[in-house]
């Protein structure tokens, strides 16, 4: 049944392929040397979803839960980021000041994140400890809709940020607080700015944190117990409600920093961005494994390369098909993802 | 509950209530509830491309049956033949889940409701992309009313295909195959062990669920005489179905009955009676986002949620094996 | 009596319609909430539901329905998406109760020949007439901004659209008369308005070279996000929307300094501050009354609240059928766009059209687009637009 069912697995993806050639009739445009700019543009979106989606695989490795809010806690991140960065006059980049700004945002939206994630968790999920995993999901479906609706608020409350824009549904420009202008010499032509230095000044070192913390501090020893076994980490005196909090309280951290780092790239924030950045960053964790941190940032990374070329040499209209396509090929001949562990159903 | 539902279809029109025309609504996705219900349910599968099956069965029936195509078959075969469509699709995206395990399987199945979604959106010279196919069909039955004028008609015709649905899914529940369904749900190895062969088990169980989907959808775009765009059957669906059969209680079939009427009941039936009330006391202030009651939808919407899983964390109607104080 | 509105009020268009209810109401305002006596209630339905974000058939649907069932309901105001419209028509239509949108361009609605084989007598299953626009249609608009494209010099253009009715068809449009004037279309793309940027598909489009880069959609679709992605690409194409943009949410989303000196807009009729007439006092009003100038939609709003009452006060009898003749004989109103009257196909006979440009972050009248027959109206009496 394997070849059979692994052929008929990749019939999506074929059909995929084949709707989108056959669909193809817009001129072809060259596009010799813009391969690498696609590349840097695809890494810089890659490592953002990354960020985010360590968020994801950190609470479903510790508690099975695929958190839906987690998307809209990063909107209300931004939208904290904003408030704050008007209610500082920041408008511009301004050298050194600036980027004392930009570090004052970064730690105010995790702070912020952090605690309301960790919230959330008290006063949402840890009631439902022993409830069934799908009233978790459901609950987790209903704070995601509450954020969602708390960033239209904020959205609408008058502030005077930018031009006012009291409008609470419509997107809000974020001020581009770090320089546009490409960092590399003009004869390269590559485009490589400041924004994308910062989103990998942000990151990479963010991960090494996080894995320096998980492996070598006792909190990351406790997390990756409960990880394994609540039952017996528990019984080998882990305070399990405190450790699932902590995590909370991490993911939460890492999605305000990815929340930030977000607005200063696509310079836009609206109440609704929670929706596509949580699927792509969702999807990027199964994609690497669900509950495995590097497989996160893999996935991330693949996630975001993947767009970028598929807008440029596929058509924009199919790049969401071709995401999942990517990943339901890849789930097929690697069930658990690409570093996942090998937990294979018996059948 | 049928009982209720035959009452406020005879006294619907005597009180003045207008409540069969949202009531359609919930009967609709009462049956995609009870397709959901029996791959999640049931089988333990948690899906989250339903709306991928209701928009296969949507343009399935509108391409059989609206004048723009050759075929025009007519409302009932076309029914038919969207049922079919249905199943065909859920063997065809049912293949690749086989071999996963839960979450795993949970994110395929959003890929496929975000790839058919897609490809109907963009394969526009066959479905009309953004367009939506309309006009399609009424169906027509002699005695009962004029489908095309009245919202009565409809609203019998959706009871007594939900009633038939429910009948098939209550006879499954208890056959050899529903039982196969709960003991894959359960415990995989252990179903294996005792010569029940999960792949085929699983099979079938996606195929019935999104035959039955695939229903929901042509009903639901024979209501409206169009196929609406591609944009209407997107994850937002899907998530729906997903807290009807949950809110409901999972692995219960009244619990989805229930579960529909909450879910659609409070989105589509309270919260906007609520909004005409409020406006009608003139409480609206519109320069305020506050002010409006059509922004604290998605916060109110969020909270029922949240409270009903606290307060019934097994659903409204938990099916009898959780309530006997089983669990999974 | 009552008049009600189904436009979507949950989500992001949320800004668009507020302003359009502002309209409607300052329409119902002039006339003090009554008619010959009558008091005229006004209800503002919503026709998005919170799981979908956005409008939503069922909503609509049941909208319709309710409005038909309530026998004080004398006029339908919507919708503002061009598909919600074909959901709620058919059921209108049956009723005989009169529908008039402020914000529906998909020609198909009304013209035959425009949209689907069978359309528009899909939405009239009674055979007559009950829907009317205060709008000029999405033919007419697309037309003039390849015009006005060539115009500027463009020579090649690259085109984008969100793959929604109203994005795709004006784009379609665009598409067909660019190559016809001999504009090069150097590529065409649906892109995925939800997506957190656009920054690959700035730097294909940057590859290829274009003048201009034409973008069918809608500020809630994303066309603030386009133009900060091309502008931080370094893109250096012109930038054209239609009228889904022309809104002041649309200068902030995009941020001035990516719009000032390369951005055009179309847009059906003439921006408030060049009205004259009524149009003036209109944009009197709505600014003494909040405190902002009115945006397009508010135009859109008070016209079509304003041409039912007027049908309403010049109606036999206060009936449907009656309110509906009287809107279907609309000739010659004096309205705050001009001086216009409804067509056999239920469509403005209004061509005015009007190009704008964002300069220092706001919106500045360029010109009046599409040549001697949309020549600006006149407010002198007995003068009748071009036809």
């Amino acid at each position: 049944m394997r070849p059979l069912h692994h052929l008929l697995a990749l019939a999506p993806l074929a059909l995929t392929a084949f709707a989108a050639a056959a669909a193809d009739d817009a001129p072809a445009v060259a596009s010799g040397g813009v391969l690498g700019q696609q590349l840097v543009t695809g890494l810089s979106n890659g490592m953002i979803i990354a960020l985010i989606a360590i968020g994801y695989t950190m609470v479903y490795g510790i508690i099975e839960l695929i958190n839906f809010a987690h998307g809209d806690l990063c909107t209300l991140g931004s939208f904290l980021a904003l408030t704050v960065a008007g209610a500082l006059g920041m408008e511009v980049w301004s050298g050194v000041g600036g980027l004392a700004g930009v570090i004052l945002l970064l730690v105010t939206a995790a702070t912020f994140c952090a605690a309301l994630n960790w919230s959330i968790d008290r006063v949402v999920y840890r009631p439902l400890r022993s409830a069934p995993k799908l009233t978790l999901l459901v609950s987790a479906i209903g704070c995601s809709f509450v954020l969602v609706n708390l960033s239209l608020f904020w959205g609408g409350l008058p502030m005077q940020v930018f031009g006012g824009g009291v409008a609470a549904a419509a997107p809000k420009d974020f001020p581009a607080l770090v320089p546009d202008n490409s960092l590399l010499p003009d004869a390269w032509n590559l485009n490589f700015t400041t924004s994308d230095l910062l989103v990998w000044c942000v990151t990479l070192p963010l991960m090494v944190a996080l894995t320096v913390l998980v492996r070598s501090t006792r909190l990351g020893k406790a997390m990756r117990a409960v990880a394994q076994n609540p039952t017996a980490a528990s019984l080998m005196g882990i305070n399990v409600d405190r450790v699932i909090g902590a995590t909370f309280v991490i993911g939460g951290a890492l999605g305000g920093f990815a929340s930030v780092i977000y607005a200063l790239y696509n310079n836009t924030i609206s109440f609704q961005m929670g929706y596509r950045t949580g699927m792509d960053a969702f999807t990027a964790a199964v994609l690497g494994g669900i509950g495995s941190m590097p497989g996160a940032v893999v996935g991330g990374l693949l996630i975001g390369v993947v767009r970028a070329l598929s807008d440029g040499y596929i058509e924009a209209r199919w790049t969401n098909s071709v995401v999942f396509a990517i990943l339901i090929a890849t789930l097929v001949f690697r069930p658990s993802g690409l570093l996942g562990a090998k937990l294979r159903d018996k059948v | 509950m049928l009982a209720g539902a035959v009452l406020l279809g005879l006294l619907d029109r005597p009180l003045g209530l207008n409540l069969l025309d949202p009531m359609r609504g919930v009967l609709v996705f009462a049956l995609l509830g009870l397709g959901l219900n029996v791959v999640t349910g049931f089988t333990g599968l948690l899906h989250l491309g339903m709306a991928a099956f209701m928009a296969i069965g949507a343009y399935a029936f509108a391409i059989s049956t609206c004048d723009i195509y050759p075929f025009q078959i007519g409302f009932w075969p076309a029914l038919g033949v969207t049922a079919v469509a249905g199943a065909l699709a859920g063997f065809l995206l049912g293949a690749p889940t086989l071999g996963l395990r839960g979450d795993y399987l949970a994110i395929v199945t959003l890929g496929f409701g975000e790839i058919v979604q897609d490809v109907m959106k963009n394969l526009d010279a066959i479905t009309k992309g953004t367009q939506g196919i309309n006009p399609l069909p009424a169906p027509s039955l002699p005695v009962v009313g004029e489908f095309a004028t009245d919202e009565r008609p409809w609203y019998w015709l959706f009871l007594v295909l939900l009633v038939l649905a429910v009948k098939l899914c209550r006879n499954l529940e208890r056959s050899r195959t529903g039982r196969a369904w709960l003991a894959v749900r359960e415990d995989q190895l252990a179903a294996s062990c005792m010569g029940i062969t999960p792949i085929p088990v699983k099979m079938y169980a996606v195929a019935t669920g999104a035959a039955l989907a695939a229903l929901a959808g042509g009903l639901w775009a024979s209501l409206y005489q169009s196929t609406g765009e591609p944009g209407n059957y997107d994850f937002q669906i899907s998530i729906l179905a997903l807290c009807i059969v949950i809110v409901g209680g999972m692995g219960s079939i009244d619990g989805v009955l229930v579960g529909a009427l909450a879910m659609i009941g409070v989105a589509n039936i309270a919260l906007p009676k609520l909004a005409s009330w409020m406006q009608a006391q003139g409480i609206v202030n519109p320069s305020n986002v506050l002010g409006s009651p059509n922004n604290w939808k998605y916060l109110v919407f969020g909270v029922v949620l949240m409270v009903m899983m606290r307060v019934r964390p097994d659903g409204l109607l938990p099916a009898r094996l959780e309530r006997a104080g089983g669990g999974s | 009596m009552k008049i009600v509105s189904s436009l979507p009020r949950t989500g992001s268009a949320n800004a668009q319609t507020t302003s359009m209810v502002n309209g409607i109401r300052m329409a119902l305002d002039e006339v003090s909430g009554a008619i010959d006596g009558v008091k005229i209630q006004y209800e503002d339905m919503d026709d998005a539901s919170p799981q979908r974000g956005n409008w939503d058939p069922a909503v609509e649907a049941q909208n319709a329905n309710k409005a038909v069932r309530d026998e004080s309901v004398i006029g339908y105001i919507g919708t503002y998406n061009s598909g919600a419209s074909k959901i709620s028509m058919p059921i209108l239509n049956t009723a005989g109760l009169v529908m008039i949108s402020p914000g529906n361009t998909y020609p198909g609605l009304t013209k035959p020949g425009m949209g689907e084989a069978n359309e528009p007598r899909i939405y009239r299953p009674s055979g007559k007439i009950n829907y009317f626009r205060v709008v000029p249609t999405d033919d007419l608009q697309g037309r003039v901004a390849a015009e006005w494209a060539k115009e500027l010099g463009v020579k090649t253009a690259y085109l984008l659209d969100d793959r929604e009715l109203y994005g795709k068809g004006i784009a379609d449009v665009f598409e067909k008369r660019a190559k016809e004037i001999g504009v090069t279309v150097l590529g065409r793309e649906g892109i995925d308005p939800k997506a957190s940027n656009y920054k690959a598909l700035a730097n294909k489009i940057k590859a290829s070279g274009a003048d201009l880069v034409y973008f069918g959609g809608t500020t809630q679709t994303n066309a603030g996000q386009i133009a900060k992605d091309l502008r931080s690409a370094d893109v250096e194409a012109k930038f054209m929307v239609p009228d889904g943009c022309f809104e002041q949410a649309f200068i902030e989303a995009a941020g001035a300094a990516n719009l000032n000196g390369k951005t055009y807009i179309t847009f059906g009729g003439l921006p408030a501050d060049q009205l004259s007439g009524r149009g003036a006092e209109f944009r009197k009003a709505y600014i003494a009354k909040f405190g902002a100038e009115p945006e397009a939609y508010a135009l859109y709003g008070y016209e079509a609240g304003r041409v039912l009452l007027e049908a309403v006060k010049r109606a036999k009898t206060k009936t449907r059928a009656d309110i509906l003749q009287a809107v279907a004989e609309t000739k010659d109103f004096d309205g705050a766009l001009g001086r216009w009257g409804f067509d056999e196909n239920g469509d403005t006979t209004s061509r005015v059209m009007s190009g704008q440009t964002v300069e220092n972050g706001a919106f500045r009248f360029a010109k009046v687009l599409g040549g001697a027959e949309s020549a600006p109206p006149t407010s002198a009496p007995g003068t009748v637009p071009g036809e």
